[in-house]
C-alpha cells in the first residue's frame, strides 16, 4: 500500500511542478535538473527534479525539491507533498507544505504547531539518529519509546529515540523527510553548484570561511583541468592558514605542472607552520618528479628554525633519500648538534653517513665521546 | 606414595586385563557414584582377554573452568594465556552456551547506549572478530566450530566436551576435585585443581560444594531496589526456545504436532510483538517460581508445545499473510536459560550499584544492557508485556571482583549469570558479552592465585591492581580506570608523534584509556595511509615486545545476528576501521632494523614479540586497514 501511493505520487510530480515552479524573482533564474536519488525508504532509486535558483550573476543561491511525507493508517496511506529548500552547498534550510495541507501522526492526530517547529529542528540536524535507523525499525515500532528485548531475538529492536529527536507518533514522517533533506541530494547540490559557477567564483569559494566551498571548488577545478598559477596561488593562500586542507590540496597538486608543484611546496615550507612544512617534506619524499639539488639545498637553510624533532627527522630523511652528501646540507646540519638532545642525536646519525671534512669529523667525534652512552 | 605421584600413575592406567579398578577413595568421595565396573563382563575379541575397562581417569590442572559458554571460554582462555594449565569442561557437544547453534541467542552486550554501542573488548571481541573472518556466511553451526577453534588452538588449554561436573569433592572449605561425567566415553573424571571457576550458569558443581546461593527475587527492602517486588518471592526468569523459518518460494502448509499448545494471542499485551517472527520469538518463554532446574524438562516440553502453538497461530490464523511461504527450517530443542542459582560472594551487586554508577575500587568488568526483567509467567501470562525495561543506561556501569568469588568456598570463582547479584541486577548483567568480561576477569585472577599461591579473596584484597593492570593490558576495558603499568616502557619514552594526524593526538596512546569515552578523545588518527607512529627514548632501551590497540569501532556491534543487520549500530563484517597491515622497526646504532611484520591482522590487540633489542626509537608503520582511509590507534606499549 505504501509503495502504491509512492508510485502514484511520483507520477504526479511533474504536475505539481507545473503549478509550483513558475515563481521567479527579478533577475533570478530557475533551472530544473533531473536527478536520481537513493532514498533508504525506497526500494528503487527515485528519478525526480531538483530546482536550482541562480541570482543575476549566475551564482546558485538556493535549491528546492518536491518530496512527500507518507502516513499509513489501517492499510490506508495518505501522501502529503512537501517542498524542501537547501542553500548552495546542500545544507537544508526549510520545508513548506502545500496550501491547506497538514501533517499527521499515527493515531490520525494532526501535527500541533510545536510539532512543525520540532520537525524543522529535526530536519536541520544532519546528525540525527534517523541517519542510523532502518525503515523496518520505524514501521514495526509505532511507539518510539517502545521496549523491545533484543536478547533472545531476531528481528525486534529497541529503537530508542529521544523525544527531542522525533515527533512522537510521527517517526515515519520524520524519517522519510530527514532522508530527503540530508541524503543523496546534498552531494548532487554540491556538484551542481560547482558546475554552475565561473572560475573566478570558484576562486572566491576557495577563500570562503566555510571549507565546504573549498572542497566544491577544488573538486571542480580538477574536473575542469584548471591548473593555472592564479588558481594555485589562491589555494596556497587558503592552505597556509588552514592546514586541514593540506591533504586535498596535495592530491590536487599531483596534477599541476612540476614547476607549479615545486613552487607550491616551496611556499608551504618557507611560509607555513609545522603542518605545512611536514606536508611539504613528506610530499617531496614521495614525489616521482626529480628534484634539483639546489632546490633542496635551499630548504636546508631553514633547518635551524625547524621547531620539532619530527620536522627535523623528516627533513633529514628527505636529504638521505634525495640529496645525500650535499655540502650545504651537511654544513647546516652540523649546527643541530647543539640543539635539543633528541634532535642532536638524529643529526649525529645523519651526519655519520655523510662525507665530512676533517673538521666536521672531529666535531662529530666530540659529540660521540660526550654522548656515546645515549646514542 | 606421595599423593601427586599416585595421581600421576592413575592417569596412565589403561585397559588391562585383570587390572584393579581405580577407586579414588583416598582422594575423593565417590560413594554415590553409580559406576561399578566389577560387574562388567567384557570379553575383548581382539586381545582374547576379559577384564574391566578403566574409565576413571584423574587429571590435574592449575585451573578448572566449568561451563563453555561465552563466560567460560573467556575464563579458560584468559587463564591459559596467562600461564595456567587449564581445563574447560562443557556439558554440551558444542561451545557457546546460549549463543551456540543449539540455542542461537545473539551474543549481545552493551549494544546501545544513547544510540551507540560501547562494545566489550578483550577475549570476547577476539572471538567475535574470529567469527567475522571465518564465518562470513553467518551460520550458527559454523560459529560453534569457530569457538571450538578458538579454544583448542590455545596451547595451555584442554577442552572436554560432553562432560558435566556433577559433584565437588571438598577438603575443608576448598574444592579439591570435581567429579566430571563424560557421557560419550562413560568416563568419570576426577579433575583436581587449586582453583575452580563455575561459569556453567546453573552452577551444579558450586552448589554441591556447599557454596551459598539463592534463587528468586529479592524484596524491595533488602537492597533498596526500585524495581524489585515489594516482598521477596521465588520467581526466576524463564528459558526461551527459538526457531527459524525460511521462504520456500511457494505456499507452505503447516500442521502442528500432537504436543503443540494452542495459542490465540487473546488478551496479549500490545508489546508482545511478532516483529521478526521468522527468526524466532523470544517471548516463547517459561520460568518458575520454585525449583527451576528441577522443572527444566517439564518446561522444555511445554516450550516445544508453545513454539508450535505460536507457529500454528502465525501460519494458520490468517493474521500473517506474509507467512504463507514460510516453513520452519530449524527448531530449538534446548531452551536458553536466563536465571537459576545466584551464588553469594563478598559483595552482592544490586540495582542501585548499576543505576547510580557506583565506583568500585575492585572493578574488573562492565555492563550496560537495560534493566530488562522478563515478566513473571512468561508466555503463560501474556496480558503483561513480555519484559519490563525499567531503566536504560546512559553510560556503562562497573562490576566488582568481590561478586565473582564465593563467600564460603575459598577457591571457587564465578562468571556469568550465577555471580553474586540480585535478581534485578541480573536482569541487565546476564547478557552474554557482560558475562564474558567477568570470565576474562576470573580467568586472569585464577592465574594470579596460582602464581602467588593465594586464594581469590586475597587477590581482591591485595592484588587487585595487578589483576586490573593485566586485564587492561589484555585489552579488557574497565570504566574510569586508566591503565598505569609500571613495566610499560612506552610511558618512559621522551617523545611520541605520528607522521600525520587527522584527529586526536599521538600522546593519547600513552594515557591508559583504550577507547574514546566519557566525552574524551583517547585516540590518534592518521591523515591517510601509510602512516607512522614513532617513539623516542633519551637512552637505548631494551625491548622485546610491542603491543598496540587499534580501532575496531567499539561504538558499533559486531556480533552475528540472524537478520545480518548492517547499519551504523550493527555491522555484519570485519570492522573497516581495523588495522590490517603493519610492521615495526627499532633504531639500533642510528639505523632502523626490522622487528616484526603482520600482513593480515585479525585482532584489536596486536602483539609483536622479538628477541630483546636495544633501541633508541621504535617506529610503527601502518600501511592498510580493512576499509578506512585513515588508521586509528588507542594504545602503544613496549616491554622489556
Amino acid at each position: 500500500m505504501v509503495n502504491f501511493f509512492k508510485i502514484y505520487f511520483w507520477i504526479l510530480i511533474p504536475f505539481l511542478l507545473l503549478n509550483n515552479s513558475k515563481q521567479q524573482q527579478d533577475g533570478y533564474k530557475t533551472i530544473s535538473h533531473e536527478v536520481i536519488i537513493n532514498h533508504p525508504g525506497e526500494k528503487e532509486p527515485v528519478e525526480t527534479i531538483l530546482e536550482e535558483i541562480q541570482n543575476k550573476n549566475g551564482l546558485p543561491i538556493q535549491y528546492t525539491m518536491d518530496v512527500y511525507s507518507v502516513i499509513c493508517l489501517e492499510q490506508v496511506c495518505k501522501v502529503i507533498p512537501v517542498k524542501l529548500y537547501w542553500n548552495n552547498i546542500g545544507e537544508y534550510q526549510k520545508y513548506e507544505l502545500a496550501k491547506d495541507a497538514t501533517l499527521e501522526k499515527y493515531e490520525a492526530d494532526l501535527f500541533e504547531p510545536q510539532d512543525y517547529i520540532k520537525l524543522q529542528s529535526i530536519l536541520s540536524n544532519n546528525n540525527s539518529p534517523f541517519k542510523e535507523v532502518y525503515l523496518d525499525e520505524i514501521l514495526t515500532v509505532p511507539d518510539e519509546h517502545g521496549d523491545e528485548d533484543l536478547d533472545a531475538v531476531s528481528g525486534a529492536t529497541s529503537l530508542e529515540l529521544d523525544e527531542k529527536d522525533t515527533v512522537p507518533g510521527a517517526a515515519l514522517t520524520c524519517y522519510t523527510l530527514w532522508h530527503w533533506a540530508n541524503g543523496d541530494v546534498v552531494l548532487k547540490i554540491k556538484n551542481q553548484t560547482g558546475k554552475s559557477v565561473s572560475t573566478s567564483q570558484l576562486q572566491e569559494f576557495i577563500l570562503d570561511k566555510n571549507n565546504t566551498y573549498f572542497k566544491i571548488a577544488i573538486n571542480e577545478f580538477q574536473n575542469r583541468k584548471e591548473f593555472s598559477k592564479p588558481v594555485v596561488d589562491t589555494i596556497i593562500k587558503k592552505v597556509l592558514i588552514d592546514s586541514t586542507l593540506l591533504r586535498t590540496t596535495l592530491s590536487y597538486l599531483k596534477n599541476v605542472s612540476p614547476e607549479l608543484y615545486f613552487y607550491a611546496l616551496n611556499r608551504f615550507f618557507f611560509e607555513g607552520e609545522k603542518e605545512q612544512k611536514l606536508a611539504a617534506i613528506q610530499s617531496l619524499r614521495q614525489t616521482s618528479h626529480s628534484i634539483s639539488k639546489d632546490y633542496l639545498d635551499k630548504f636546508s637553510s631553514k633547518i635551524k628554525s625547524l621547531n620539532s624533532f619530527q620536522e627535523v627527522s623528516l627533513f633529514l630523511g628527505l636529504m638521505e633519500d634525495k640529496n645525500s652528501n650535499s655540502k650545504v646540507v651537511i654544513e647546516n646540519s652540523m649546527t643541530l648538534l647543539d640543539a635539543d638532545f633528541l634532535i642532536a642525536r638524529r643529526s649525529y646519525w645523519f651526519l655519520k653517513n655523510q662525507e665530512l671534512s676533517n673538521k666536521q669529523t672531529n666535531r662529530l667525534h666530540a659529540f660521540y665521546e660526550k654522548h656515546k652512552s645515549r646514542l | 606414595m606421595k599423593r601427586r605421584d599416585f595421581f600421576k600413575k592413575g592417569t596412565k592406567a589403561a585397559i588391562a586385563a585383570g587390572s584393579v579398578p581405580m577407586i579414588f577413595t583416598s582422594c575423593a568421595s565417590t560413594n554415590d557414584i553409580v559406576y561399578d565396573k566389577p560387574q562388567d563382563k567384557w570379553y575383548h575379541l581382539g586381545t582374547g582377554k576379559s577384564g574391566t575397562p578403566n574409565r576413571k581417569p584423574v587429571k590435574n590442572y592449575d585451573v578448572a573452568v566449568i561451563g563453555g559458554g561465552a563466560a567460560g571460554i573467556c575464563a579458560a582462555v584468559a587463564a591459559a594465556r596467562n600461564g595456567s594449565k587449564t581445563v574447560l569442561i562443557q556439558d554440551r557437544p558444542v561451545l557457546g552456551g546460549n549463543a551456540s547453534s543449539e540455542i542461537r541467542v545473539h551474543l549481545n552486550g552493551v549494544n546501545n547506549i544513547k544510540g551507540k554501542a560501547e562494545r566489550e573488548t578483550g577475549i570476547i571481541e577476539e572471538i567475535l572478530l574470529h567469527n567475522r573472518f571465518e564465518n562470513e556466511q553467518e551460520a550458527f553451526p559454523v560459529f560453534d566450530h569457530v569457538m571450538y577453534d578458538f579454544v583448542v588452538r590455545e596451547p595451555n588449554l584442554t577442552l572436554m566436551l560432553n562432560t558435566q561436573a556433577v559433584e565437588a569433592v571438598m577438603e575443608g572449605n576448598k574444592i579439591k576435585s570435581a567429579m566430571c561425567w563424560q557421557a560419550t566415553t562413560e568416563k568419570m573424571f576426577t579433575i583436581n585443581a587449586p582453583i575452580f571457576i563455575d561459569s556453567s550458569g546453573d552452577g551444579l558443581l558450586a552448589a554441591t560444594s556447599g557454596a551459598e546461593y539463592r534463587t528468586g527475587r529479592e524484596g524491595k527492602a533488602e537492597f533498596n531496589e526500585t524495581y524489585a517486588p515489594d516482598e521477596p518471592d521465588g520467581w526466576q526468569m524463564g528459558a526461551t526456545l527459538l526457531m527459524s523459518s525460511t521462504d520456500m518460494g511457494k505456499p507452505m502448509k503447516y500442521s502442528p504436532p500432537s504436543y503443540a499448545i494452542k495459542y490465540t494471542h487473546e488478551g496479549g499485551h500490545k508489546r508482545r510483538k511478532f516483529a521478526g517472527f521468522h527468526e524466532g520469538i523470544w517471548w516463547i518463554e517459561v520460568g518458575s517460581d520454585d525449583d527451576i532446574i528441577a522443572d527444566a524438562e517439564e518446561n522444555r516440553h511445554k516450550l516445544m508445545g508453545y513454539l508450535h502453538g505460536v507457529w500454528d497461530y502465525i501460519k494458520n490464523s490468517g493474521k500473517f499473510p506474509e507467512a504463507e511461504n514460510l516453513a520452519l527450517d530449524w527448531v530449538g530443542s534446548l531452551p536458553g536459560r536466563r536465571e537459576s542459582r545466584r551464588f553469594i560472594g563478598d559483595y552482592i551487586v544490586s540495582e542501585r550499584d548499576m543505576t547510580e554508577h557506583k565506583h568500585f575500587d575492585d572493578a574488573v568488568a562492565f555492563g550496560g544492557w537495560s534493566l530488562d526483567e522478563h515478566n513473571p509467567g512468561g508466555i503463560e501470562n501474556i496480558s503483561e508485556p513480555p519484559s519490563y525495561f525499567y531503566y536504560h543506561f546512559k553510560e556503562v556501569y562497573q562490576f566488582p571482583f568481590r561478586s565473582l568469588y564465593s563467600k564460603n568456598v575459598s577457591n571457587l570463582m564465578f562468571a556469568g549469570r550465577n555471580v553474586s547479584q540480585t535478581h534485578i541486577a541480573l536482569s541487565s548483567s546476564r547478557i552474554m558479552a557482560t558475562c564474558a568480561l567477568q570470565g576474562q576477569a576470573v580467568g586472569t585472577a585464577a592465574t594470579i592465585c596460582n602464581k602467588r599461591n593465594i586464594l581469590p579473596r586475597e587477590v581482591g584484597q591485595k592484588y587487585i591492581k595487578e589483576l586490573q593492570e593485566q586485564l587492561l593490558r589484555d585489552d579488557a576495558f574497565i570504566p574510569k580506570r586508566p591503565a598505569n603499568d609500571p613495566l610499560d616502557l612506552a610511558r618512559k619514552s621522551s617523545l611520541i608523534f605520528g607522521s600525520s594526524t587527522s584527529s586526536g593526538d599521538a600522546k593519547n596512546l600513552l594515557n591508559g584509556m583504550s577507547r574514546d569515552i566519557d566525552g574524551k578523545i583517547n585516540h590518534w588518527q592518521s591523515d591517510g595511509l601509510s602512516a607512522d607512529i614513532q617513539l623516542e627514548w633519551e637512552s637505548p632501551t631494551s625491548i622485546s615486545k610491542v603491543e598496540l590497540k587499534c580501532d575496531t569501532n567499539v561504538k558499533r556491534n559486531i556480533m552475528m545476528r540472524k537478520d545480518s543487520r548492517n547499519n551504523d549500530l550493527y555491522g555484519n563484517h570485519v570492522p573497516k576501521e581495523m588495522l590490517k597491515s603493519l610492521s615495526i622497526q627499532g633504531r639500533v646504532n642510528g639505523a632502523w632494523v626490522k622487528l616484526g611484520k603482520i600482513e593480515e591482522n585479525r585482532t584489536r590487540l596486536i602483539k609483536f614479540n622479538f628477541k630483546p633489542t636495544e633501541v633508541t626509537a621504535v617506529k610503527i608503520k601502518m600501511t592498510d586497514t580493512y576499509g578506512t582511509k585513515n588508521v586509528k590507534l588507542f594504545e602503544v606499549r613496549c616491554y622489556a
